[in-house]
């Protein structure tokens, strides 16, 4: 359980930071700025947090089967890891109920 | 009771089927997407330096296909109007606006017509012999249509280098994307003006093919849980 725990520890907080950055750095870049040096420097941003959102999935669910939680607060453990800040306050709050 | 426990499961089945199959259509739906990004990157580094006939590179009235974007095209007709694009950007970054002309195609049947970049709109008056009875000859890179507008559409104006904007004002069938001439030449020789190089193409498709491939992952792993849920088993509480 510790290492599950662990596990989604770190990849809320990856998942977090690519969430506040493709908010409030790529997205105002891509729809707010006719810039295309801007856009090309920030193209990482996406690709990243894609992958990073994949992989906190699936630490999301493995986190979810083992502490057998029902499945609406699955699925908000899902969710978390696409908006920023949320996946922060779901460490903090299963670091405070599993720790 | 057993048969409502019947409806019940099989209401939740369809209902898990149902949301696998979304899942995984978005998720083809984004491999798609990667498809498009990843040829419009390949073609705009292609330099081929054949010389094909329009005809083997594109149809009227039918989608480019995105392979024969930046190949060179030879083809003949007659110029019927003209039009000033503005803010057009060319490879150099330079943003110039540009003379176009639609030709209609020699020979074609049905009648069709084809935008064609000339080359700046400074240089209109360069060549006055250029008349709508002027057979002219052209090589120039085809390329697909913009999606951007870059000013109003107002008479002798379009707003970007695309046939759909002009398809209310002619009769003829039109291609899709355009052709940046490179050469032009009359019977009387060739037409000598700076010659314009556009700017690789911008895919209507946002991102990156590893971003689209990453939603994809996601995508289809959604689908994989969802079809995983009716197996899953909770406690009540943690």
């Amino acid at each position: 359980m510790s290492g599950a725990v662990k596990r989604f520890r770190v990849m809320a907080v990856i998942a977090g930071v690519m969430s506040l950055l493709l908010w409030f750095v790529d997205l105002p870049v891509a729809y707010l700025f006719n810039n295309e040096d801007w856009k090309a420097k920030v193209a990482w941003i996406p690709f990243v947090h894609g992958w990073v959102y994949a992989v906190y999935l699936l630490a999301a669910i493995q986190f979810s089967v083992k502490a057998r939680w029902e499945l609406r607060r699955v699925i908000w453990l899902a969710l978390a890891g696409t908006l920023p800040i949320a996946s922060f306050i779901a460490e903090r709050k299963i670091v405070k109920t599993y720790s | 009771m057993k048969t409502q426990l019947i409806i019940k499961k099989f209401f939740q089945g369809a209902a898990v089927i149902s949301l696998a199959l979304i899942f995984i259509a978005l998720g083809n739906w984004q491999l798609d997407r990667s498809v498009i990004v990843k040829e419009l990157n390949a073609s705009a580094k292609v330099i081929d330096p054949k010389i094909y006939s329009l005809g083997k590179l594109a149809e009227p009235s039918v989608t480019l296909d995105s392979r024969n974007v930046n190949k060179s095209a030879s083809l003949s007709g007659f110029y019927v109007a003209n039009f000033k694009a503005p803010v057009q950007k060319d490879i150099d970054g330079q943003v110039s606006d540009w003379e176009v002309a639609l030709l209609q195609v020699d020979g074609s049947v049905p009648e069709s017509g084809i935008l064609v970049v000339r080359g700046l709109w400074a240089d209109r008056l360069n060549n006055p012999e250029v008349a709508m009875s002027t057979r002219v000859e052209i090589v120039g890179a085809i390329q697909p249509h913009q999606n951007d507008d870059r000013a109003e559409n107002v008479p002798g104006v379009i707003s970007r280098l695309d046939s759909s904007v002009i398809v209310g004002l002619t009769d003829l069938e039109l291609y899709d994307g355009f052709v940046v001439a490179k050469s032009e030449k009359t019977s009387a020789g060739e037409l000598i003006r700076e010659r314009v190089v556009a700017a690789p193409p911008v895919s209507k498709v946002a991102g990156y093919y590893w971003q689209h491939i990453s939603y994809v992952a996601i995508w289809w792993l959604m689908a994989a849980i969802v079809l995983y849920l009716p197996f899953y088993r909770r406690s009540i509480k943690p």
